[in-house]
């Protein structure tokens, strides 16, 4: 889950009193946040990847105010009247970022911005470009100080022989082939703001450089420092949802500190995005009536849903057939009746009182394949096998050893050597586990009934899982008529008999293998290890080992009616 | 003669078989203690059959034991080849006399020295080199004292030289054997146990006895049921499958029918169906595993467009107006056709729900699911989970909470709580935690009712409750591993002996 530090003092300043260490932790248990734990006046807090606005400190505020019915309803944003300035988009960003987003915050009584709101909007911008803004590759915020920019700003992408500025953490001004060369941030976010030799960049009137979205601001004009009045924050991405979404979290950060807002035009607008983004327009979604009886399980009356609503801090109407409700805009993750049904349900409380059983007459039962497979088990046990349960992902050093590289799935990504490939056979498990056994009393007789997964154009995965009986016998004088017999009689067992063919199977010795035919359908092998595979294995005694496939016998024996 | 066998068993206590008879006989034969070396051909029996028979007779308390210790001295292997050859110094000592340089060149180097030393403490030769006798060298063919003692002790003539005896000693020349010769006699039981009647017992009862039926005249031989016996091991059910079956049978026993899907899915089933974003985190290299070479396909039949539909915010086909928002990204078919290990059961949910099943319906599945995760004692790449949903008109969270009850309780666990969580495809989403009598809280259930997103793309009209629980951390409690590899052991040794 996401995680933040938050200020203790911060998010105590909106209370009345100070809540003690129990109560924070009964009331984030009953959350979507999770207390991670208190160190002086840091905050820990986690929180499930929809609800990233309780990371920070005004949102986790806004939401312990309702649920304490301190403060409820939905939170009142002041909106400035009269146009916004202007970001002029050119049409060369398109490809590359095109969708870009503003809003204008202010300070209530003309104050400036204090540095514990400034640490949180640095804090929670992070938050929100891990998460919403997948590693600012769909989007990336920037935050501007309204006194060193000047409007209206320039979104474009620029040769970067053109572009020289100052970064935000450096003192003197360089070119951007040299930022992008050397700067860190460059390293890791260059990609999303380049193309070749040119890359994005936001001036402002006076021709200064603001920021190359989506990596950092300039030092000129980008610079933001305690006191400053008023600001501009700004998204970009290549989503025009991440881009809101990432700006109405932000947002939130002024919002509930009783900040101001007023709009920015974007001109003109890309395809997606709209002139003026409704970054602080309130989320109006209908809760049907139905689903929030489905989700709850029993009536709620309206008093009560509307005491409910208020307490996630929405405001709630009657409308047909349910409730209009309006929701504050950086709750994202509202996508529906069942999301504010859900927000209703929590903010009543989970009990583990009053709860039910469902009431039906289905039955119980496994597959019927399943039933066959597990058949097998007492018989194998009774013929002396001893059984296992090994990993389906193996080495490449395990297929290797069992000589089955050419038929074997590998990983893309394998997150170790020891996990590499998916065994197409139970023999590149057993010969493992032979291996690690070697310190042990022979003769060993080991099985394994599970999972293999082979080639095929059948599944629509461009694979199969099939179902194998595999089984090794490892001693002196044990050897192919043992492993054959074994075979046969598990085939006896399901009523059938196979014909052995002389087979050429990995891993065996020649003349020393065999394929099991049913009805002509191949659904068995059995054979003798080869020297060269015992030694590379480190076994010291002859093996003998045989594999039967479930899922190709199972057709072939099933009988209507019975399982 | 001592009787140390005052920790065996009584001897009215065990009885003795054939061999352990004719022994006895031939020390009760004797006036007084006989050789152990003797016994074999005063019984007739090998040395092996009297030797363990001796043994069984002393724990039985029916034969005492007096063990002598012996040192003799005896010529090694070089001791012998000097005997016959004569020692180094006799050697040097001859072709001196003779005159023969190439009879004291032919001495090897390091038989040389010594034989040029003791020749020399002797006073036969002169000081420095060359090598010269002395003019008043002993006279005579007398042995040297070596010689002497060599030849003695070869002959096992007592009355050595000490001196002598150490020095051949040091030359490797001799040798002492230490030897313990074992005098056995019967114990005062011994003496007067009722050999004539022991014999005639029945020792192992054999077919042809009961074919004859021989064993109706004779008694049988009481074994010493307290004697070590063969240690045996037998086949054996691996723990964590046979755990999870007990698992299973609760389900079953509660009416909800098993379902089952390949280990390798696409992203179409894995994610897509399940309402996640195809650029949800959770799907990224990071998380989940991929394959080379393997190419996926999309379902056949209408079920891609109307995922399709949800993912990008649009109506399904037949309605004026969208689920929710959705995702309003444009949805990729390719990125849905990609193939990767399952990474969770909720696959073989979707895919079960697909097929339409009449409410109501129950339905689990418990399998290997796979993540990129890397080795440690809690986590493994691959993991065990419990998938179960249950469809029909009217259930609610109140259902979902009553299930995980009833769950926990069937499983030996009485209380449980819940707290608000986030799956992208159930809402509303809760984790279920459980009071563990030894580990406290511990996570178990989490689960939720299926948003519309996920139900009406494949045709469910009724409310479904599902959840996915983490078996495997469910096994290792139950099983009391402390380390998820041990549930994947393979090692015999463990499976031989373990607990059932």
């Amino acid at each position: 889950m996401p995680q933040s530090t938050l200020s203790l003092s911060r998010v105590q300043a909106m209370f009345p009193e100070p809540l003690p260490r129990a109560r924070w932790e009964e009331l984030l248990f009953a959350s979507k946040a999770e207390l991670v734990g208190i160190d002086g006046d840091e905050l820990q807090i986690s929180a499930t990847p929809d609800r990233l606005d309780l990371l920070s400190e005004g949102g986790l505020g806004l939401y312990l105010e309702g649920i304490t019915g301190s403060r409820t309803g939905l939170p009142h944003i002041r909106r400035a009247t009269g146009p916004g300035p202007t970001i002029e988009v050119a049409a060369t960003v398109h490809p590359l970022r095109p969708e870009i987003a503003g809003v204008l915050v202010h300070p209530p009584k003309r104050s400036g911005i204090d540095e514990g709101t400034l640490a949180e909007a640095i804090r929670f911008q992070e938050v929100i470009h891990a998460s919403v803004g997948r590693d600012r590759r769909k989007a990336s915020l920037g935050l501007y100080a309204l006194e060193r920019i000047r409007f209206p700003l320039r979104y474009a992408l620029e040769p970067m022989e053109s572009v020289r500025f100052t970064p935000l953490d450096r003192n003197r001004a360089i070119s951007a082939s040299e930022f992008f060369e050397e700067h860190p941030m460059a390293t890791r976010y260059g990609a999303f703001g380049r193309d070749g030799n040119a890359c994005l960049v936001l001036r402002d009137a006076n021709d200064a450089v603001a920021s190359l979205p989506p990596i950092l601001n300039g030092r000129e004009s980008g610079e933001v420092r305690p006191g400053d009045r008023g600001l501009l924050l700004e998204s970009t991405g290549t989503s025009a949802r991440a881009v809101r979404e990432s700006l109405q979290l932000l947002l939130l950060v002024f919002a509930a500190r009783g900040w101001s807002v007023a709009p920015v035009r974007i001109e003109p607008s890309s395809a997606t995005s709209e002139t003026e983004t409704p970054v602080f327009s309130p989320r109006k979604i209908e809760l049907r009536t139905s689903d929030l009886l489905g989700i709850a399980g029993e009536r709620i009356a309206g008093p009560e849903v509307r005491r409910l609503a208020r307490s996630c801090r929405m405001d709630v109407h009657a409308s047909a057939g349910g409730w209009a409700i309006t929701a504050a805009p950086w709750r994202i993750d509202l996508l529906g009746s069942v999301d504010v049904a859900e927000d209703l349900v929590i903010a009543r409380g989970l009990s583990t009182s009053g709860t039910l059983l469902p009431v039906s007459s289905t039955l119980g039962r496994r597959r019927p394949e399943s039933v066959f497979r597990r058949r097998f088990s007492p018989i194998l046990l009774g013929a002396g096998l001893m059984s296992l349960y090994t990993p389906v992902v193996v080495s490449d050093g395990a297929v290797e050893r069992a000589e089955r590289s050419p038929d074997t799935i590998r990983l893309a990504n394998p997150p170790s050597q020891e996990f590499a490939a998916l065994r197409s056979s139970l023999a590149i498990s057993l010969l493992e586990s032979l291996r690690h056994n070697v310190r042990h009393s022979y003769p060993q007789r080991i099985s394994e009934t599970g999972p293999v997964v082979v080639r095929s154009t059948k599944g629509e995965s461009g694979t199969e899982t099939r179902y194998h009986i595999g089984f090794a016998l490892a001693g002196e004088g044990l050897g192919f008529a043992d492993a054959a017999a074994l075979i046969d009689y598990l085939l006896r067992t399901m009523d059938v008999t196979g014909v052995r063919e002389p087979a050429e199977i990995p891993a065996t010795i020649p003349g020393r293998a065999a394929r099991v035919r049913l009805a002509g359908e191949g659904i068995a092998e059995v054979g003798e290890l080869h020297p060269r595979v015992l030694e590379a294995a480190g076994i010291p005694v002859p093996v003998a080992w045989g594999e039967l496939d479930l899922s190709a016998l199972w057709p072939l024996v099933r009988r209507p009616g019975t399982v | 003669m001592p009787d140390p066998t005052d920790e065996f068993p009584a001897p009215n206590t065990v009885d003795l078989s054939p061999l352990e008879t004719a022994v006895l006989k031939v020390l009760r034969s004797r006036t007084g203690p006989v050789a152990e070396e003797e016994v074999p051909r005063a019984s007739g029996l090998s040395p092996e059959e009297v030797r363990g028979s001796l043994q069984r007779l002393r724990s039985k308390r029916l034969a005492v034991v007096e063990e002598i210790h012996e040192a003799t001295l005896r010529p090694t292997p070089r001791g012998e080849s000097a005997l016959s050859q004569g020692l180094p110094e006799r050697r040097l000592l001859d072709a001196l006399r003779s005159q023969r340089a190439e009879a004291e060149e032919a001495l090897p180097e390091e038989e040389r020295s010594a034989a040029i030393g003791n020749l020399r403490r002797l006073g036969y030769l002169e000081p420095g080199m060359p090598l010269r006798l002395r003019p008043d060298a002993p006279p005579g063919e007398g042995e040297l004292p070596q010689e002497a003692t060599l030849r003695r002790i070869a002959q096992g003539t007592a009355a050595h030289d000490v001196a002598s005896v150490r020095a051949l000693e040091r030359r490797g020349l001799v040798r002492t054997d230490h030897i313990t010769r074992r005098r056995w006699a019967p114990s005062e039981v011994g003496a007067t146990w009722p050999i004539e009647e022991a014999g005639e017992r029945i020792g192992p009862l054999r077919g042809e006895m009961l074919a004859s039926g021989a064993w109706k005249t004779g008694s049988f031989r009481p074994y010493d049921v307290r004697a070590e016996v063969p240690f045996v091991f037998g086949a054996r059910p691996h723990p964590y499958p046979s755990w999870l079956e007990e698992f299973e049978e609760i389900l079953i026993g509660l009416g909800f029918e098993q379902a089952e899907g390949p280990l390798v899915e696409t992203e179409f089933w894995n994610a897509d169906v399940l309402f996640m974003p195809q650029d949800h985190p959770s799907r990224s290299i990071h998380d989940v595993l991929h394959l080379t070479g393997i190419e996926g396909r999309l379902p056949e039949g209408p079920v891609a467009d109307r995922v399709a539909a949800v993912h990008e915010g649009r109506p399904l086909p037949g309605a004026t107006k969208p689920l929710s928002l959705g995702w309003t990204h444009s949805y990729d078919p390719r990125i849905a056709a990609r193939s990767v290990l399952r990474s969770q059961t909720t696959a073989v949910s979707g895919r079960y729900l697909a097929r339409a099943p009449e409410p109501p319906f129950r339905m689990y599945s418990i399998d290997r699911n796979f993540r990129f995760e890397a080795l440690d004692a809690s986590h493994h790449i691959e993991f065990g989970q419990c998938e179960g949903v249950v469809g029909q008109e009217g259930i609610s969270i109140r259902h979902l909470i009553g299930i995980f009850q009833s769950l926990a309780k069937a499983i030996g666990i009485g209380e449980v709580r819940v707290r608000p969580s986030y799956f992208p495809f159930t809402e509303p989403s809760v984790e279920g935690y459980v009071k563990h009598p030894r580990l406290g809280w511990i996570e178990v259930f989490p689960g939720g009712l299926f948003r519309p997103e996920v139900l009406r793309p494949l045709g469910i009209e009724v409310p479904v409750a599902a959840w996915g629980i983490g078996v495997t951390r469910l096994a290792m409690v139950a099983l009391g591993c402390n380390d998820i590899r041990e549930l994947f052991q393979d090692d015999l040794g463990r499976l031989r002996d373990g607990r059932v």
